[in-house]
């Protein structure tokens, strides 16, 4: 065999043994691989042109010399170890590029003046022919692939970094509302308690003019802490710190005191509210407090986008084990290009209509999280011009 | 089941270990850093209980390295781990890698070397107890469910297999994987008298 390898190499330069080796011969040197041969007494006995390209190191120059005096520092390496087990064991075996830097001291041919080190993934097979063992070295360069990852590492850190930033900035923002939020209210509920006294005479009888004065300088008041507690719920729901007293809740009670709560609110707005239908006594899973706080902002809603004297439905129904209570208000309904929008953060279907009708454009949004969160849901029926149904959908415990 | 005999048990996992612990040291030397293989556990299983065994281990995908054998005994060697693990120990071996959440092509390929030290480690050692040759090809990286991995095609269902135990040690934790081996059951039969011949020349 080890004279058939001989003529298969020797092939390749001149006068070939047969047309089958001389095929073979091409074959081999066309590989973009470079591919060796081994035999038992760890001589070279083949050595394709890409070796000779990569190593240049000529096929007389490598043929028939030991393996270690071609690549005498490899010699006790890893490679030297499997191709010894591939010829004493006939074990195949893979070394990666990863694990194994520039096994072979290979160089590409044509890079000028700094000679670049060929990036190598090698096998390393046991090869029996005539009753002989070979062992068959195949090199394949990776250097594209290592290029391709390298250039896939950065971005990929660079995607994490620009995360972190994001996620940074996001925490930040929070902490930074919740603190100033926190920081304005203990003021202004003291601005609103001295406004208080001072409006309701306490100090003394006001001028009509000083009065008028004062009750702006308390509604306003009034705006702002609304404001602030809305961004604090916001900011509360969003970090997931928002906690629920979930339990037994008397629906209509609660939907009475809201109600009640709201009537000076729609007084402002010349509006009425009218329990169209109801159902007997039933109770709800939910938060109290949370749940009377979405009634108001629906409530407070309807009355803020219905005309003057009109008046806003509730009704509540049910379905099985679901509840619903609608408040209907007779406005101008909500342009379908908002319709999407209803529910997210400071959202106003006019931003005009911000300063004319007041609000965050916070409430829906708090609310449906409240909804969510007490399994239940919110939603809405409109048509433009003629008004809008909100509902709130939540489950019942039993019929009282 | 096949039984085995405790003294034949503890044979086999004896010469496991002593092969398992030069791998250890190839990895460790190639990566410079303490690297420990040991086997704990050694099962011969029917083929469909090693795949259902696999299955009950870890119903989450696994990934690992295939290698055919032939000669004295002709099959396929496996080793295999739940797939985050994989990612793991290719990772905490390559120190610099890249942070995706499957593994690269390199990163297989370096798996697939890992696989390839640890599987001929456990092939060798099983081909000397035989006193035979076995060729083993060269490794494949692979995923899939218990099941996929550990193809139950056969139709030879005398065919068993050698269910091993890996505890795969780094030096921050230790990860537990598994190396199969396909055994017919004139190689079995082979396997356990040269195996006690071995035993009673002690």
């Amino acid at each position: 065999m080890l004279s058939d390898i001989s003529d298969i190499n020797s092939g390749m330069a001149e006068s070939a043994a047969s047309t089958s080796d001389h095929l073979l011969g091409q074959v081999l040197d066309q590989s973009e691989n470079g591919l060796f041969l081994v035999d038992t007494h760890r001589r070279i006995v083949l050595w394709n042109e890409w070796m000779v390209q990569a190593s240049s190191i000529s096929r007389d120059g490598a043929i028939g010399h030991p393996f270690t005096e071609i690549f005498p520092s490899l010699r006790g390496k890893r490679i030297e170890s499997v191709i010894n087990a591939a010829l004493d064991t006939r074990t195949a075996s893979l070394l990666s590029r990863s694990l194994n830097k520039a096994i072979f001291p290979l160089y590409f041919s044509e890079t000028g003046d700094e000679k670049q080190r060929i990036e190598q993934s090698v096998i390393v097979k046991p090869i029996q022919s005539d009753g002989h063992d070979y062992c068959l070295i195949q090199i394949t360069d990776v250097t594209p692939m290592v290029q391709r990852e390298g250039v896939l590492r950065v971005l990929a850190k660079e995607a994490e970094e620009a995360q972190k930033a994001a996620e940074d900035v996001s925490r930040f923002k929070s902490e930074f509302t919740s603190t100033v939020s926190h920081e304005l209210r203990t003021p202004l509920t003291s601005i609103r308690g001295s406004l208080g006294l001072i409006s309701s005479g306490v100090m003394g009888k006001l001028k009509p003019e000083v009065a008028k004065l004062v009750d702006i300088a308390c509604n306003n008041t009034e705006r702002l802490l609304f404001l602030i507690n809305d961004i604090l719920d916001i900011d509360k729901i969003e970090s997931g710190k928002m906690d629920f007293v979930m339990g037994p809740v008397d629906l209509m009670v609660v939907l009475r005191q809201s109600l009640e709560a709201n009537q000076p609110y729609g007084e402002q707005y010349q509006i009425q509210y009218v329990l169209k239908k109801i159902i007997g006594d039933l109770k709800v899973y939910a938060d109290t407090g949370r749940l009377m706080q979405v009634l108001n902002n629906l409530l407070s809603n309807a009355a803020k986008f219905s005309p003057e004297g009109a008046e806003v439905e509730i009704c509540v129904l049910q379905n099985d084990s679901m509840i619903r209570i609608e408040v209907k208000d007779h406005g101008a309904g909500i342009p379908l290009q908002f319709q999407s929008r209803i529910f997210e953060k400071f959202s106003q279907a006019d931003a005009s209509d911000t300063r004319k009708v007041g609000g965050t454009g916070l409430g829906l949004s708090i609310s449906k999280a409240i909804m969510e969160k007490m399994g239940g849901a919110i939603g809405f029926n409109t048509v433009e011009g003629k008004g809008t149904t909100f509902y709130i959908d939540i489950c019942v415990i039993d019929q009282v | 089941m096949l039984e085995i005999s405790e003294l034949q048990r503890d044979y086999i996992t004896e010469i496991l270990n002593i092969s398992m612990g030069s791998a250890a040291s190839v990895l460790s030397e190639m990566v410079n850093e303490a690297v420990s293989l040991s086997i704990p556990e050694i099962d011969f299983l029917p083929r469909c209980d090693a795949a259902h065994k696999f299955d009950q281990i870890n119903t989450v995908k696994m990934s690992g390295v295939t290698q055919r054998m032939s000669g004295a005994i002709s099959g396929d060697a496996l080793l295999i781990f739940p797939e985050e693990k994989t990612l793991t120990i290719v990772r905490a071996l390559l120190g610099d890698t890249v942070p995706v959440e499957s593994l690269t092509e390199m990163e297989q390929e370096a798996m697939c070397e890992i696989g390839n030290i640890i599987l001929n480690s456990v092939v060798s050692s099983v081909a000397d107890i035989l006193k035979r040759e076995i060729v083993s090809s060269l490794p494949h990286f692979i995923k899939g469910t218990g099941k996929e991995v550990f193809s139950v095609e056969s139709n030879n269902h005398d065919d068993l297999v050698m269910f091993l135990k890996v505890d795969f040690g780094l030096e921050s934790q230790s990860i537990n994987g598994y190396v199969t081996l396909m055994l017919n059951v004139d190689s079995l039969h082979d396997f356990l008298s040269q195996l006690d011949a071995q035993i009673n020349a002690i």
